[in-house]
């Protein structure tokens, strides 16, 4: 019986395994033809770029009474997108939800990229980069620039632990199994990020506590990121943001975005690498009902904020309230109250549509009504006039949109890069909740039988 | 007080004149403006702007509105802003309480419009010195004691201090003792 156990076990692992190393070893001509187009189209937003630093911002649609536009949406919702690994790797580790284990790493990847193209954005609104050493120079502690860029910097920073820190068993993984397998260059790449991991009760215990620090302080710093996001715009004097909310606001929009992109992500990958064993219609139903949860607070987060303001009716909240519940920006208002926060709720509490497709369906839905929010928030709080003028317009040009796809394109870039070369499942975590074996206490870390006593701290 | 006087535009006068020549007709559009401002003037600290409209015999003109005016330039566009209308008395005077709000001289203009049609205008400058004076004074925050940037400072620098601990940890990782592994290297999982 316990043989029979063992070589069970042995397979259900070995399947694991193979699919964890199955995205580094094999690759298939749809792989280069995809890449081929992201690269293309991050081509061509480079040229557009190009063009911007040449001529100026000029180029843009934005002028000197709507100076936002396009750049700052796409940064904004990339930091709100950044959310996803904060909430399903740090918050599911701390309240030991054992279900988050197949995901984590997905979610950590799309943080970190996500943070890294929103920060670019950032760079590009600038118009000339090297004024970006003016923020070093002359930047001011009271401003929220600055806090803005000291929060995205170490949220950078921890997210990279945070997502290295786990990573370290697979890395060593990676570096026995594929020995011999892969380039030279991938074999040193795993040597060193392993950092001579040989699974030692010392090595457990070291990891395990770095874990557990990082998770802990990684959830504040994520809230900080998005509270100080939107302290850019209600720090600012413009009616449409004269809020006491938008902190809140901000951070449940981010992080009801980051499950949406971690949903589509998760589904693409689950069916382009074949990972259905491990993400089930379990996960998908699970993160959709975070993704109905936050559907609710982000209806009831609206209702507050315009209900209070609305009630006050200051002669900015009107032409605000017109402009965005009847005129030029209603369009995108009522899509995204309707399209991008009532359907998907509905998708997903509707027990027919209650699968992966409909999960998939309705964070899609979320993720197009997350962008459009931001950029209704950004254009029409500088559209209303601070003095007796005409409202000024925006129309983003084809550089905007360039670089725009550009952005995009670089996302799912490094996504189908990190996946290529990093596990793309926690492989020690998932092994932990190995189905052929018997139960084993919820709070070890080290895998079953490795291990005299639990390493200690690891979050579970 | 300094005292400008101003002559109606040669180029009207010569204009009128031409007109006369060619149709036989005359205008009487020759007036004198002495448009006086304070000598002494100081930010936020209101004074009188006043003009005295009289014709070449010295006969006051009376009832005539005029509309006196500042060139200022902001955002890189110089323009005419209004700062006020006001009509002259039967003695021929036009005045108007101004407060100028920044230092440096300001070119004050006053403009009417009399029997002709024409609109002309006479000019004065007004230096008002810079003193480091603000005009407005921000009341907004309050002081909380050690609730400032040395407090941002070493809540960042807990923050960083906590992410180089577990950057010290992952080198203990790297330096641990060969002490026999827990599993297979990496595998984690040879149960």
């Amino acid at each position: 019986m316990e043989e029979v156990a063992t070589v069970g076990t042995t397979s259900w692992r070995e399947r694991l395994e193979q699919a964890a190393l199955a995205p580094v070893t094999k690759t298939s001509r749809a792989y280069y033809v995809w890449v081929a187009f992201l690269l293309i189209v991050i081509g061509w937003g480079v040229y557009a770029y190009s063009r911007q630093l040449q001529d100026g911002l000029v180029v843009t649609g934005m002028r000197d009474r709507i100076s936002w536009g396009l750049y700052i949406t796409t940064f904004v919702f990339f930091i709100g997108i950044s959310h996803a690994g904060t909430l399903i790797s740090a918050i599911l580790r701390v309240s030991q939800a054992r279900w988050r284990t197949p995901i984590t790493r997905m979610a950590e990847f799309i943080t970190l990229v996500s943070l890294i193209c929103g920060a670019l954005f950032v760079i590009i609104d600038l118009g000339r980069p090297d004024r970006l050493l003016n923020v070093i120079r002359y930047g001011r502690w009271q401003s929220p620039i600055i806090w803005d860029v000291l929060a995205i910097t170490t949220y950078i920073t921890a997210s990279t632990a945070y997502l290295f820190l786990p990573m370290i068993p697979d890395l060593a993984l990676f570096r026995d199994k594929l020995a011999g397998r892969v380039s030279g260059w991938r074999m040193w790449l795993y040597n060193v990020l392993s950092v001579r991991w040989q699974g030692t009760h010392s090595q457990w215990r070291s990891m395990g506590a770095a874990i557990t620090t990082a998770m802990i302080l990684i959830i504040p710093i994520a809230v900080s990121v998005h509270t100080v996001v939107s302290w850019i715009f209600a720090m600012t004097l413009r009616e449409p943001w004269n809020s006491t909310i938008f902190g809140a606001f901000f951070v449940a929009g981010a992080i009801f975005s980051g499950v949406a992109m971690l949903i589509i992500v998760m589904a693409i990958l689950r069916k382009v690498y074949h990972l259905e064993e491990y993400i089930t219609e379990k996960h998908f139903v699970y993160l959709g009902y975070l993704l109905a949860t936050f559907s609710l607070i982000m209806v009831y987060g609206n209702v507050s904020e315009y209900l209070t303001t609305g009630y006050k009716m200051s002669e900015g909240t009107e032409f605000h309230f017109r402009q965005l519940f009847l005129g030029e920006f209603a369009g995108f208002y009522w899509f995204y109250l309707l399209g991008g926060l009532v359907l998907p709720g509905l998708l997903i509490l509707l027990p027919w549509t209650r699968n992966i497709w409909g999960v998939v369906a309705a964070s899609v839905l979320v993720v197009v009504a997350m962008w459009v929010e931001r950029y209704f928030i950004v254009v029409s709080g500088f559209r209303v006039p601070l003095m007796p003028y005409e409202p000024s317009t925006y129309a983003p040009t084809w550089v905007e949109l360039s670089v725009m796809a550009a952005g995009f394109a670089l996302f799912a870039l490094l996504i189908t890069l990190f996946v290529k070369i990093f596990p793309i499942i926690a492989v020690w975590e998932v092994a932990e909740d190995d189905p052929t074996t018997e139960p084993e206490p919820a709070v070890r870390l080290v895998p079953h039988g490795t291990a005299p006593e639990p390493a200690g701290g690891a979050g579970r | 007080m300094k005292s400008i006087v101003f002559t109606a535009s040669a180029a009207v006068l010569a204009l009128g004149i031409a007109a006369l020549s060619l149709v036989g007709t005359a205008r009487a559009a020759h007036i004198r403006v002495d448009l006086d401002v304070p000598e002494q003037a100081a930010i936020g600290q209101p004074m009188e702007l006043q003009a005295h409209f009289h014709s070449e015999s010295e006969a006051a003109i009376a009832d005539m509105e005029v509309t006196f005016h500042e060139q200022v330039t902001f955002g890189g566009v110089t323009s005419d802003l209004e700062l006020g209308r006001a009509v002259t008395d039967e003695d021929g005077f036009a005045a108007l309480t101004y407060e100028p709000r920044t230092a440096g001289t300001h070119d004050i203009h006053v403009r009417y419009t009399y029997a002709d049609g024409e609109e002309e205008d006479a000019a004065a400058s007004l230096t008002v010195p810079a003193t480091g004076q603000q005009l407005y004074r921000s009341t907004a925050g309050v002081k909380i004691p050690g609730l400032n940037v040395w407090l941002l400072m070493a809540l960042v620098a807990t923050v960083w201090a906590i992410l180089l601990s577990v950057a010290f940890r992952v080198i203990a990782i790297a330096h641990a003792d060969a002490s026999p592994p827990m599993g297979r290297a990496g595998s984690i999982g040879s149960k």
